[in-house]
């Protein structure tokens, strides 16, 4: 096919700024989805992403406009899945940088700019919302129109919501979108930027043919695994799958490998074709994304481990962003120790292996990466359980982020006030436009990572966004907090922290442990300690009462079967030395009720 | 593991009372007075249908429990007691126990019951705190418990129970202190006094789960069955089962059936039978089983077979209940040592028996003791 007519663009924003109710009008104006189909944000296709209103993962799409073959790719906008965006952009020659008109430039905005024009793509700038009594477009493009150094009337604004304006805007795409290039007769070079497994049909790669031709049931190399396959099909999503006889140079697809084997198809990698049409080099792939918060992943009681490995490996090849390796703790037994990329991440990843996989999960306290160095060595420390014993080490160092906040100017004062609360270290202010402020910060990712957002938020009325990535290692005071049941240690609640937030943690658990621990035949000592310093102390007093009160009237049968549902409880609890804990307990003791809110 | 002689217990089921208490989860109705006719004619026909699978079986108690039996006439009570005497074997020096509800008995209708052979008088109180007997939604005040206490008495009960409830909402340590006292005062010759216990069922179970009136403290009722321990002990009450207290001589032998698990004749609404490793009960409703009855049929409403690990169960936690405690061989190693040590058993004559304190822990001993 004529490159010339192919248009490949994703849309990015700041979080909620309007992108996938824009994809919908773009599916109504390309006539793509039948009417009676159509539903708002169609292609946030996962009932969590419907459930929490939010993208998760970039939806490739295609369309067809007049004579124009058009790819779109719908991007998340959450800081969490800045990886999702980066790796569309590599399929894109252009980007909707879309505004809300009533929200004006946050940080997203701002990330998700920078990374489309380092990847070298073209922008059409839009503000979305211009329907909002509380739209202010004309100062919202300038602002814009500033930032892209660009000139005000430049700006297209639409409603994503009524449609005004969505047609210029697609106009614009396409003519100021260049067409990509490559060549038909080139060696097959097809990059995959996002992959699936399907129970039916194994393997399916998200691809981006940046030269050569893939034709349908060809036989497919890839190239950094040296797996080779026979591919059962192509396709487009249009919005559902539709096989095509062959992709060629520019287009995007899917491919449905024809391999179930999870670890021979790695986002990022190259496919070419196996034979003698072979490419030989592979195309630039991508950097894997660094995980920013770790946690212990452990099947509830009865789950099989070799489940969850199953699950996380087919999870992994639809979220590439996943990390994990396993671990052992002496409470929850085998399963993994995953790293994210942040908390909403975790959260997502731990919910989609409980619906998808039907598994359920108990995940441990969330922590960041530590780096503990004694001489020359270098010990990377993901779980607490590793954390040398004090004093055996020189010293450990914490990671450290770059933040950017975007804030209102009257808000600024409680932006500074938050930031240095966090051990932060002020970088510069400056003035987006005189009513908002761009601040940088150099704050420890575990300051920012767990409940800044929500202070973030409450302290701005919700005015100020946040961005960061990741800076380097500076050396901290962190220590080990150890839980202890009965005076034995429970690694599932330990957890490292700066000294300065020991005390807080240590409190919050042992008050929760103590509405969570029943009470046993014995008083049971719950503390929190640092090495063999007690900085926290509740008890579950002994159980004095048990016992059914009346027992007459000839009903045994009832009073045997109260026994034997109390007998099914007692086998479900786990025991850490001489105390029974109740699963829930577990649950309910790590659920991270702060911090892991949805935006 | 029971090596009993074939003696039986009856238990006969009167399911009518003057108004339903708030706790109550029994097989119990007001409003269903009208059905009282047809309901001794169907006992006096169930007894009939019942007796002959127990032929040659003595019966040494029989217990008329409810619900409140004496909502029925005395006249009725009396044909049915007859009744049973005549189709059962029931032997002369038998048991035989009826509920009273102070409210519902009078000197002339005690003098009756006695006269009708029903000996031994097992009265409701409940509480002598006029509050407490509000908490729980009892119709009577703590005055016409002594009132009919006193005219059982009279027209000469020697054998009579009043039974207590303890750890309704605002029930404090002193005011059940005051109601045991108060009971020794009265010097039953028996006392039951049981920690209430909520079901979800009923009126009061239904208050709590909404918040509206606070579940009972197990702690505070762990205080009460101690005072208990101490107060009915002083006066001279031997503690035979958890919730049981007697003069000695005077244990329910009626009672001491279930929990020795000896086999027992159930008749009527919902009741119970047992015998050979085999439990069976009568359906629930009223009407139902009535209209049962009235076809000619044995009002069935199921049964089980217990199987040795439930026959195993029932048996220790019901010994254990009535302190004969059970043998330690029955015991697999080790299991007992936790609760010998901590003071929740002792070691007597080959037998674990709880202590005051175990007894208050009695489940988590079973499943300990049962694993
Ligand atoms: N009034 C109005 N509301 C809009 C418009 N566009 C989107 N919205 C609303 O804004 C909210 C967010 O829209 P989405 O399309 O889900 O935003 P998004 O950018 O895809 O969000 P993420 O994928 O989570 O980053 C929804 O409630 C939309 O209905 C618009 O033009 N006008
Ligand atoms: S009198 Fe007894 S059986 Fe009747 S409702 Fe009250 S507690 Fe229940
Ligand atoms: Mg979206």
């Amino acid at each position: 096919m004529d490159t010339s007519h192919i248009r490949n663009f994703c849309i990015v924003a700041h979080i909620d700024h309007g992108k996938s109710t824009l994809a919908d009008r773009l599916l109504e104006l390309t006539h793509a989805v039948a009417d009676r189909d159509m539903r708002a944000q169609y292609l946030d296709r996962m009932d969590l992403e419907r459930e929490r209103g939010i993208t998760i993962k970039a939806q490739a799409v295609r369309l067809t406009h007049n004579t124009y073959e058009l790819n779109l790719i719908d991007t998340p906008g959450h800081v969490d899945f800045t990886y999702e965006v980066s790796r569309s952009l590599e399929a894109c020659e252009g980007a909707i940088l879309l505004v809300d008109a009533a929200q004006g430039l946050e940080a997203q905005t701002l990330a998700n700019f920078h990374l489309a024009r380092d990847a070298g793509l073209v922008i059409v700038p839009a503000l979305n919302k211009i329907d909002l009594p509380a739209a202010e477009p004309d100062q919202r493009a300038k602002e814009l129109a500033d930032l892209l150094d660009r000139d005000p009337d430049d700006i297209l604004r639409i409603s994503a919501k009524t449609g005004e304006g969505v047609e210029d805007l697609l106009k614009a795409v396409i003519d100021q979108v260049p067409p990509p290039t490559g060549e038909t007769d080139a060696a097959l070079r097809a990059l995959v930027f996002d992959s699936m497994f399907d129970p039916y049909r194994g393997v399916i790669t998200y691809v981006r043919v940046q030269e050569g031709e893939l034709p349908s049931g060809s036989r497919i190399r890839l190239m950094a695994t040296g797996a080779e396959s026979d591919a059962e099909e192509t396709g487009v999503m249009a919005p559902e799958p539709m096989p095509v006889d062959a992709l060629g140079p520019g287009e995007v697809g899917y491919l449905v490998t024809g391999l179930k084997d999870v670890h021979l198809a790695k986002v990022g990698d190259t496919i070419t074709l196996a034979g003698k049409h072979a490419a030989i080099e592979p195309l630039p792939g991508y950097r894997e994304p660094k995980p920013m918060v770790w946690s212990g992943l452990f099947p509830n009681e009865g789950g099989d481990y070799s489940e969850l490995r199953e699950a996380l490996d087919r999870l992994k090849l639809s979220d590439s962003a996943l990390s994990y390796e396993p671990e052992t703790s002496q409470a929850l037994g085998f399963g993994f120790r995953a790293g994210f990329l942040g908390l909403l991440h975790m959260d997502i990843v731990k919910e989609r292996l409980e619906r998808e996989f039907d598994l359920e999960l108990i995940a441990t306290a969330p922590n960041v990466e530590f780096h503990v160095i004694k001489g020359d060595q270098t010990t990377v420390v993901h779980n607490p359980a590793e954390m040398p014993v004090a004093g055996t080490f020189d010293r450990v160092e914490e990671p450290i982020v770059f933040a950017t906040v975007i804030t209102p100017k009257e808000y600024l004062g409680a932006v500074l006030d938050l930031c240095q609360s966090r051990r932060g270290e002020l970088v510069d202010t400056t003035f987006l436009t005189p009513e908002r402020a761009e601040v940088h910060y150099m704050l420890p990712l575990a300051e920012i990572v767990f409940d800044f957002f929500d202070h973030l938020k409450s302290n701005t009325r919700g005015y100020a966004s946040l961005d960061y990535e990741p800076w380097g290692y500076q050396e901290s005071d962190v220590v080990r907090v150890d839980v202890l049941l009965h005076g034995e240690p429970v690694d599932a609640f330990s957890t490292i922290v700066h000294r300065s937030k020991a005390y807080a943690y240590g409190k919050q658990m042992t008050e929760r442990l103590r509405e969570l621990i029943p009470r046993q035949l014995f008083d049971v000592a719950i503390q929190a300690a640092i090495g063999s310093k007690i900085i926290a102390r509740e008890t579950v007093k002994a159980k004095r009462k048990d016992v059914l009160a009346k027992c007459y009237g000839g009903d045994i049968t009832r009073k045997r079967k109260l026994l034997e549902t109390q007998k099914k409880g007692k086998a479900r609890l786990r025991k850490v030395g001489r105390v029974d804990v109740p699963q829930e307990a577990f649950i309910a003791a790590l659920r991270a009720d702060a911090g892991a809110k949805k935006k | 593991m029971s090596a009993h002689l074939e003696t039986a217990g009856i238990y006969v089921h009167v399911p009518f009372c003057l108004t339903r208490c708030g706790y109550c989860d029994f097989n119990a109705y007001a409003g269903l007075d009208h059905l009282a006719s047809r309901y001794v004619g169907a006992l006096l026909s169930e007894a009939e249908l019942a007796a002959p699978a127990w032929e040659g079986v003595e019966v040494v108690s029989v217990f008329l429990g409810g619900g409140t039996p004496t909502t029925l006439e005395v006249a009725d009570l009396k044909a049915l007691l007859a009744r049973v005497r005549s189709v059962f074997a029931v032997t002369p020096d038998a048991e035989v126990t009826i509920e009273a509800n102070p409210d519902t008995v009078d000197e002339q209708k005690l003098a009756g019951l006695l006269e009708a052979g029903y000996g031994r008088l097992s009265m409701g109180a409940q509480s002598f705190d006029r509050s407490v007997l509000a908490a729980l939604e009892r119709v009577h005040q703590p005055a016409s418990v002594i009132e009919a206490f006193r005219a059982a008495r009279a027209v000469g009960y020697d054998n009579v129970n009043l039974d207590l409830i303890y750890g309704a909402a605002g029930e404090t340590l002193e005011s059940w202190e005051r109601t045991l006292r108060e009971t020794i005062a009265l010097a039953p010759s028996h006392i039951s006094a049981y920690g209430l216990t909520i079901e979800p069922a009923t009126a009061l179970g239904r208050q709590v789960a909404r918040g509206d009136v606070p579940a009972p403290d197990p702690d505070l009722q762990a205080d009460m069955f101690e005072a208990a321990c101490c107060l009915l002990g002083d006066a001279g009450y031997g503690h035979y089962e958890v919730s049981n207290w007697a003069r000695p001589g005077y244990e329910c032998r009626h009672n001491l059936g279930y929990w020795e698990r000896r086999p027992y004749v159930g008749l009527g609404a919902g009741a119970h039978g047992y015998r050979d490793g085999s439990r069976s009960w009568n359906v629930r409703p009223p009407e139902e089983y009535l209209s049962m009855i009235e076809r000619g049929e044995l009002p069935v409403g199921g049964s089980e077979n217990l199987e040795p690990a439930d026959a195993y169960l029932e048996e220790v936690f019901l010994r254990l209940r009535i302190l004969q405690g059970i043998p330690a061989s029955w015991v697999d190693d080790g299991r007992a040592d936790p609760y010998l040590e901590t003071g929740l058993l002792i070691r007597d004559d080959g037998h674990l028996v709880p202590t005051e304190r175990g007894m208050l822990l009695l489940n988590e001993l079973v499943l300990g003791l049962t694993g």
